[in-house]
C-alpha cells in the first residue's frame, strides 16, 4: 500500500519513511506543500500523513487542494500544537485523524493501521483464532489448544484487541486508551501488569508464546511458528 | 471601527477654563461698555431737557403775537456757548419761530411730539452722517387759545460716539487679551496640577521586569490618586506574581530536563565510544526510548499546565457519575495496586457537571500518586462525600508515613517532591498532583492535603455545577 508523507523537518520525514516503509508500505515522502499537494493530486495513494505547518502551503491547504483534485484517500495530520481549534479545524476540513507531536512511532503506525482498515469491511467474526488460541466473542468464552481459559472482562477485552490486531505493535497508550478508556497519560506500569498477568494465563502453559513484549515500543500478538513456516 | 482617543486633560481643562473666563469677560465687556453709553445718554438728557425747559419757560412768557417777535433773539441768547446744539421752534400754526443754522430733525419726531413729563431721546443722523440724540415736546404759550407749539431740541453727539467706539476697540482688546492670560494661565495651572500623574508615569517608567519589586508611594501622592496608586500597585503585585511563577517555573524545567537529556547524551555517547553487540544498541535504544517518553510526557502535561494557568483549558458540562468513574479507575489501577498488595476501596457517589475527561484524569493522578505512597499491605480509600460548602468532595486516602506539615502547601506544585532524592523516577512527570489543581481550579473548585496520624488525603473540592 502506497503512502504519502508531506513533512517539511527532514530529520522526522526521513525516519517516518523509514518506518513505514520497514512497516510494509510504500511511502513517497514531500517536503513542502507544494510538492506534496502535486503528488497527491497525481498519484494514487491509500493514505496521506500531512503536515500541518509547511513551507509554501500549509496541510490544511494540501488537504483543500486533493479534495478538490477528487483525491478522497483517508489523511492523518500530524501537528506541534495540541489547539482544539485546530483540532476542530481539521476534522472540518476533512481529516480522518490527528496526532500531535511528540508521538510514539508506534501510535501512528497504529493509527495508519486503523484508518487502512477502516475502508475495508469490518468482519463480524463469532470466533477469532490464532495458532491453537480461539476466542469465542459471542459467549466470551476463550480456550487453547481445547482448554478453557478464564478472564476477567479487561483481560478479554485487551486479548481481543491483540488478536484483531495481530501482528502489529500496540503501544500501551493505545492498550490504555482502548480497553480501560484512559485517554490520557496515564500510568502505563498499569498495563504491564495487565498484559503479564493475560500473559501468564495464555502462553504460560502453551507452545508456541502468542503474546510479546517489543522493548520500547509496545506488545504484539502473533503465530512465531506460523510467520517463520511462511519464511 | 477605531475609537478615538479622548484628548489630553491638559488640553480638555484648559479649553474648558478659557472658555469660562472668556464667558465671564464677554459679559462684564458688554455690561461696561453698556453703562458708559447709558452715563452718556443720562448727560446728554440732562442738557436737553435742561434747554428745553428754558425754551418752554420763554414761551409760556409770550401774551401776544408781538411777544413771538422776540423770542428767536431770547433763544439766541440762550444757545450762545452751547456748540452742536440745534433748537427747533415751530409755532401752532406749523410756522418755523426759530431754528438754528443747519437743524435737521427727522419730520417724524416734530408730528409726533410727546408731554414734557415723559420725554424719550430719539437718536438719528443727519444727512451730513453727523450723530444727533434729541427730544420734542409741545409746550403751551400765555397766547390764549391757542395750541402748544413743538419744541425739538438735539445735540451733536459725535464725540460721545468717537469715544465710544475708541472704548470699545479697548475693551475687547482687553478683554480678548484677558482671555488669553486666562487660558495660557489656566494651562500653567493645569500642568501643574496634573503634575502628580507625571510623577506616577515616571515612577511607572522605572519599572522594569528586574525591578518589579519597586511600588507607587501611595503616602506622597494627592488623595485623588490613591486609589489609582493603590489599584497600580497591585496590579504590579500580581504581575510580579506570575512573573515570579513563570521564571520559577522556567528555571523548574530547565532543571527538571536537564538530568534526562545528560544521562541520554551520556549514554548514548558511551555507547558509541567503542563497537557493541546488537543487543547492547538494543539495550540503549530501549532505555532512551523509556526517558524521551517522559519528556514527551512532561512537555504534554507542561503545555496542558501553561494553558490551564493561562485560563485557556475551559470545561466541557457534562453530567458526570463519580461513582462509576471511581470505580473504573479502580479497575484499572486494581492490577498494579495487587502489585504492591494495596487495596483500593470507595464509599459514596455523586453526580456533578463537568469535563469527564478531565476529571477522570485528576482523579486518576490521585489514584496513581497514592499508590506510588502507599507501603504494601496498606489501603487507598476513595470517598465522594458532600462537603458542607455545598459542594463534591473527593479524597482519596493513603496510609503511609505522615508528610511533614512544611511540604503540605507546596504539594500541589509542580515538581514539588517531599524528597528530592526521589527525583526522576517511575513513569510520572512530576507534574501529576499540579495537573490535579489545575483542573480543580478550571472547574472552579480547590485542592487541599491533610495529612497526620499516618495517614494521607487528597481532596479535591467541586461545585456540582448545576
Amino acid at each position: 500500500m502506497k503512502i504519502l508523507v508531506v513533512e517539511d523537518e527532514p530529520k522526522t520525514g526521513s525516519y517516518l519513511k523509514q518506518g513505514l516503509v520497514e512497516a510494509g508500505f510504500v511511502v513517497d515522502l514531500a517536503s513542502n506543500g507544494v510538492d506534496g499537494l502535486h503528488l497527491a493530486s497525481t498519484e494514487s495513494y491509500a493514505l496521506a500523513i500531512l503536515d500541518v505547518m509547511l513551507p509554501g502551503i500549509d496541510g490544511w491547504q494540501v488537504l483543500q487542494g486533493m479534495r478538490k483534485a477528487g483525491k478522497e484517500m483517508p489523511v492523518l495530520f500530524l501537528t506541534a500544537r495540541d489547539q482544539v481549534e485546530d483540532r476542530v479545524k481539521g476534522l472540518e476540513l476533512g481529516a480522518d485523524d490527528y496526532l500531535v507531536k511528540p508521538f510514539a512511532f508506534s501510535e501512528l503506525l497504529a493509527r495508519v493501521r486503523t484508518l487502512l482498515r477502516r475502508g475495508g469491511k469490518a468482519k463480524d467474526a463469532e470466533y477469532l483464532r490464532v495458532a491453537d488460541l480461539e476466542l469465542d466473542l459471542l459467549r466470551r468464552r476463550v480456550t487453547r489448544a481445547g482448554k478453557r481459559i478464564d478472564l476477567t472482562a479487561k483481560e478479554f477485552v485487551l486479548l481481543e484487541l491483540l488478536l484483531r490486531r495481530q501482528g502489529e505493535v500496540l503501544p500501551r497508550s493505545l492498550i490504555a486508551s482502548q480497553v480501560w478508556d484512559m485517554n490520557f497519560d496515564s500510568d502505563t506500569n498499569v498495563i504491564e501488569v495487565a498484559v503479564r498477568r493475560l500473559r501468564a494465563k495464555v502462553d504460560d502453559d502453551f507452545e508456541p508464546r502468542l503474546i510479546r513484549t517489543v522493548r520500547g515500543m509496545g506488545y504484539v500478538l502473533d503465530d512465531v511458528a506460523k510467520d517463520a513456516a511462511c519464511d | 471601527m477605531r475609537l478615538k482617543r479622548p484628548a489630553s486633560i491638559t488640553l480638555r481643562l484648559t479649553l474648558l477654563f478659557s472658555l469660562a473666563s472668556t464667558v465671564v469677560l464677554l459679559l462684564l465687556g458688554y455690561l461696561v461698555g453698556g453703562a458708559v453709553e447709558q452715563h452718556f445718554v443720562e448727560q446728554d438728557m440732562a442738557v436737553l431737557t435742561g434747554k428745553l425747559d428754558l425754551t418752554r419757560h420763554a414761551l409760556e412768557k409770550v401774551r401776544s403775537e408781538n411777544d413771538l417777535i422776540s423770542i428767536p433773539q431770547q433763544l439766541d441768547d440762550s444757545l450762545v456757548g452751547h456748540q452742536g446744539l440745534a433748537l427747533v421752534v415751530v409755532a401752532p400754526d406749523g410756522q418755523k419761530l426759530f431754528a438754528t443754522s443747519g437743524a435737521e430733525f427727522p419730520q417724524m419726531l416734530l408730528d409726533k411730539p410727546v408731554l414734557a413729563d415723559s420725554l424719550r431721546p430719539v437718536f438719528w443722523k443727519t444727512a451730513s452722517n453727523v450723530p444727533f440724540r434729541g427730544l420734542a415736546a409741545l409746550a403751551t404759550t400765555g397766547i390764549r387759545d391757542t395750541p402748544p407749539a413743538i419744541i425739538a431740541v438735539a445735540t451733536d453727539i459725535s464725540h460721545h460716539e468717537h469715544f465710544m467706539s475708541s472704548f470699545r476697540i479697548t475693551l475687547w482688546s482687553f478683554v480678548t487679551l484677558a482671555a488669553l492670560m486666562t487660558g495660557f494661565l489656566g494651562w500653567v495651572a493645569v500642568r501643574r496640577g496634573l503634575y502628580p500623574l507625571q510623577a506616577i508615569r515616571l515612577k511607572a517608567e522605572g519599572i522594569t521586569a528586574q525591578k518589579l519589586d519597586d511600588r507607587l508611594d501611595v503616602d506622597s501622592v494627592p488623595v485623588e490618586l490613591v486609589d489609582l496608586a493603590e489599584t497600580l500597585n497591585a496590579m504590579l503585585s500580581r504581575l510580579e506574581d506570575s512573573f515570579r511563577r513563570l521564571s520559577d517555573f522556567s528555571s523548574d524545567l530547565a532543571h527538571e530536563l536537564r538530568t534526562p537529556v545528560s544521562n541520554l547524551l551520556t549514554q548514548t555517547q558511551v555507547t558509541l565510544s567503542r563497537p557493541r553487540t546488537p543487543e547492547d544498541y538494543r539495550d540503549v535504544l530501549v532505555s532512551n526510548v523509556e526517558e524521551f517518553e517522559r519528556l514527551s510526557r512532561m512537555i504534554s502535561d507542561m503545555l496542558f499546565i501553561a494553558k490551564a494557568d493561562e485560563g485557556r483549558i475551559v470545561p466541557s458540562r457534562e453530567n458526570i457519575d463519580l461513582e462509576r468513574i471511581a470505580e473504573d479507575l479502580i479497575d484499572f489501577y486494581r492490577l498494579i495496586a495487587d502489585e504492591k498488595s494495596v487495596t483500593l476501596s470507595r464509599s459514596g457517589a455523586a453526580q456533578v457537571i463537568g469535563d469527564p475527561l478531565m476529571l477522570r484524569r485528576a482523579i486518576s493522578n490521585l489514584i496513581s500518586n497514592a499508590i506510588r505512597h502507599t507501603p504494601s499491605g496498606e489501603g487507598i480509600r476513595i470517598a465522594i462525600e458532600p462537603a458542607d460548602t455545598g459542594r463534591i468532595r473527593i479524597v482519596v486516602t493513603n496510609g503511609g508515613e505522615t508528610i511533614p506539615p512544611a511540604h503540605l502547601p507546596r504539594l500541589f506544585d509542580r515538581f514539588y517532591r517531599v524528597d528530592p532524592s526521589r527525583h526522576w523516577q517511575g513513569t510520572h512527570s512530576g507534574l501529576g498532583l499540579a495537573i490535579v489543581k489545575s483542573i480543580v481550579e478550571a472547574h472552579g473548585g480547590e485542592v487541599s492535603l491533610v495529612s497526620a496520624a499516618e495517614k494521607t488525603s487528597f481532596i479535591m473540592e467541586i461545585p456540582r455545577g448545576d
